[in-house]
């Protein structure tokens, strides 16, 4: 942003100075890094196969929801959960590429927005109708809505069962439960459907240095993702660094309590990975935001700055193993860890979204809305 | 950004060694400026504008009304909108006991609309308009996705924003297009102007101590501080020190706008220039000293102009954003703050011509090539940069400067 500025100005200068000069030099940077080594491997070895594995847990979670609402019991409720444990996990890995087909689903908000507004929930459920499809619903579907159907409905899992069963509602119950798990997986199979029909190539091809090319935006909607998702979602928000008192409730996964944490560390260890073009499911490294960095040889504070990230991810990491698994509980019985876990996060922040995408020439292409 | 803050350093020391020179520089001397916004005679306040603070309270519950989908009718929006004293329009009773109302001082300002009121039904129109779009437009559509040509939601993020076929937000269009057409242009070009502070014998009565009735002000005196109201008059900004507040009232219009202007280090100083003027204006009134409460009203008209113009091109820039990152819907609430502000524009007082920086038609161009065909879901980011930029040069600040 600076640089740019500075640009325009002193092109401004130029063009005072001597206006029949017609050539406007492209707003493109100069390092010539083989951004399409990166962005192959971000494609092939970690974006697309994350969206795969994600793909078979979402199958799974439907799979398993259609098994309880055709036998709703205990057990098959159980297996539910489980299910949608392991898709939320899952979910972690993709979240932050909210691009392509992705961004123009809105599909972030429509799988994991939260808290969930349980009272529209319960209306749309006694309606009977509703589409998932409206930006208005965005709250009342995804992973949270579900947590709140199989989890946050009773206290005892035989009275959540009896919602399925004894309920006068329980048909509507089942269906919208139905309804969430496919949305989840159709959304899903759109997404990676688009990368494997033509996006890949769109997408590893678009190797351009301005703000419309494709590491550009991805890097945006990587650091919007830790910034706004991860750390002020997951740990900021609930621990009260946005509003006047703490808000526990707001924590992810509220209603089955104890996977908060899990979640979080899932979401950084994934935000690393892809920092360190980490092969998913593997070991090897590719191209990288830290490779990048290391090839413009970037130093701060006398360290390589991708070094500098990578102890922050660490140093962030531990703070987060530190809390209780539930970090309702966390917040409610001593806020100051959830707060120190939070400034940790906070650090990267600046390294990414400062540092890093200063060094990269990467201008934001998000500002923090004015909230009405 | 701090790079860019040395040129505008700089260039404030030009301007003030320039302009030293030619100032008598000892007039404030004589002149007793408080630290706070607090005027006595006889250990009483001299300061009053609840008209002011209705107005603005007014404002806020119409604007809030907007996505009363369930409850509020074009009726009922538009009493709202020209209340009369006794009707049961606003859930605050307080406004329903009021005689006063939105519509009378909309684009109702002496020196820009007393002898043009033609275009000032035009201006009340549109407001209504917006009124009634809302209600028959997006209301229907409250539970349909929103296309090109078609009213109803679009997602925003997690947020959801009801728009028009062409993507226009009508509730921030409203709002934002009030803070000109009430806010500003009763401050601007109505109450301190000079044919309103001035009228019949103010000057005298105001030399002479004569009190307005049984009031504890001069006519002069109050004028002042009705302009004042417009800005700082909401119930949650305190009179005497409202920058103690800044970025932290529960105002949505002016004031609050000016925080967030004044937070944008290329515009820092913003809130504590205009305070400043309008302090020493109405230290000036109480002294006499007319110059230099003229001198006053040129700062202040300056610096309001200035919020509406810097976040026209803020909001206009942040759509163009949005749409180059290929979130188009994305852009629409931007687009419509936007245009408000644009829509604003047209009462912003530059104090060297008496007249709007921008000229109002070059303004009604602007707001045809956005609003032209679908709106908001084609216009393109040059449209937006050229808006952009004609808005900043007119106000020698960089488009740039505005958009960070």
């Amino acid at each position: 942003m600076i640089k740019n500025a500075l640009f325009i100005l002193s092109l401004t200068l130029v063009v005072v100075a001597c206006s029949s000069d017609d050539s406007t030099p492209e707003e493109e940077n100069n390092d010539s890094f083989d951004r399409q080594a990166l962005l192959v491997n971000w494609a092939d070895n970690i974006i697309v196969p994350s969206y795969t594995a994600f793909t078979t847990e979402t199958n799974n979670l439907v799979s398993a929801t259609n098994s309880f609402t055709e036998n709703p019991t205990v057990e098959t409720l159980q297996q539910v959960r489980l299910t949608w444990i392991e898709a939320s996990l899952a979910f972690q890995h993709v979240s932050m590429f909210e691009i392509g087909k992705a961004e123009a689903l809105n599909y972030r908000n429509r799988i994991n927005v939260y808290p969930t507004n349980t009272s529209e929930i319960d209306g749309l459920i006694a309606d009977g109708n509703y589409d998932f499809s409206l930006p208005s619903t965005i709250d009342a579907q995804g992973f949270p809505a579900m947590d709140y159907l199989i989890n946050g409905l009773a206290s005892s899992d035989e009275e959540i069962v009896a919602f399925y069963t004894t309920n006068e509602n329980a048909e509507n119950y089942k269906a919208y439960l139905n309804t969430l798990a496919e949305t989840i997986s159709t959304l899903t199979e759109t997404v990676l459907n688009d990368w494997n029909n033509g996006y890949r190539d769109t997408f590893v091809n678009n190797t351009s240095s301005s703000a419309s090319g494709s590491v550009d935006k991805l890097a945006n909607d990587y650091v919007f993702y830790y910034e706004k998702a991860l750390r002020a979602g997951k740990v900021g928000i609930p621990a009260g660094v946005f509003s006047n008192e703490p808000l526990p409730e707001k924590v992810e996964a509220f209603y089955k309590e104890d996977i908060s944490k899990q979640l979080a560390l899932e979401a950084l260890q994934a935000t690393q990975d892809f920092f360190e073009g980490k092969k998913f499911g593997g070991t090897s490294k590719g191209e990288s935001f830290k490779s990048y960095l290391a090839y413009l040889n970037t130093i701060k504070n006398g360290e390589n700055l991708g070094n500098l990230i990578t102890a922050q991810f660490e140093t962030s990491k531990s703070k987060l193993e530190g809390l209780n698994t539930n970090f309702s509980l966390q917040i409610e019985n001593d806020n100051s860890k959830m707060l120190t876990a939070y400034n940790e996060l906070q650090r990267n922040v600046i390294l990414l979204k400062v540092d890093m995408l200063q060094a990269m020439d990467i201008s934001v292409d998000y500002v923090d809305a004015d909230g009405d | 950004m701090k790079k860019l803050f040395y040129p505008a350093i700089i260039m404030s020391l030009v301007l003030a060694s320039c302009s030293s020179d030619d100032e008598a520089g000892d007039v404030q001397q004589d002149i007793d400026v408080p630290s706070n916004y607090v005027f006595e005679r006889g250990g009483e306040t001299t300061v009053q504008y609840p008209g002011q603070t209705t107005r603005l309270q007014m404002t806020a519950e119409l604007t809030g009304s907007f996505k009363s989908f369930d409850t509020a009718t074009e009726e009922s929006l538009l009493n709202m909108f020209a209340h009369v004293e006794g009707a049961n329009d606003f859930e605050n009773t307080a406004l329903n006991a009021s005689g006063k109302n939105i519509k009378s001082k909309t684009a109702a300002s002496a020196d820009y609309f007393s002898a043009n009121v033609a275009e000032s039904a035009e201006i009340k129109a549109d407001f209504e308009s917006f009124i009634s779009q809302q209600v028959n437009e997006v209301f229907p559509n409250e539970n349909t996705t929103a296309e090109a040509g078609v009213a109803g939601q679009v997602a925003d993020g997690t947020r959801v924003r009801y728009v028009t076929g062409k993507g226009l937000e009508l509730n921030q269009a409203f709002a934002k297009g009030m803070m000109g057409a009430l806010l500003a242009d009763q401050m601007l070009n109505n109450y301190l102007s000079t044919a309103v502070l001035d009228e019949a014998s103010n000057r005298e009565d105001n030399d002479n101590l004569v009190l307005d009735g049984d009031n504890n002000y001069t006519t002069m005196e109050h004028k002042w501080d009705e302009a004042y109201g417009y800005l700082y008059g909401d119930p949650s900004v305190p009179t005497a020190n409202p920058n103690s507040v800044l970025n932290e009232s529960e105002d949505h219009l002016l004031f609050n706008y000016l925080g967030v202007v004044d937070g944008d280090d290329d515009f820092s100083g913003l809130a504590q220039t205009v305070f400043d003027a309008f302090k020493t204006g109405r230290a000036a009134i109480v002294a006499g000293d007319y110059e230099l409460r003229d001198e006053q009203v040129a700062i202040i008209k300056e610096g309001v102009s200035t919020i509406i113009a810097v976040r026209a091109v803020h909001y206009l820039q942040a759509g163009k954003e949005s749409i180059v990152a290929g979130n188009v819907e994305g852009s629409f609430h931007a687009l419509s703050e936007g245009f408000g502000f644009l829509y604003s524009l047209r009462f912003t007082n530059n104090p060297n011509t008496g007249t709007p920086y921008v000229s109002p038609s070059e303004i009604d161009t602007f707001k045809t090539q956005l609003l032209e065909g679908n709106g908001f879901w084609d216009v393109t980011p040059e449209t937006l940069d050229t808006i952009s930029e004609t808005i900043a040069t007119a106000f020698n600040f960089t488009v740039e400067q505005a958009a960070n």
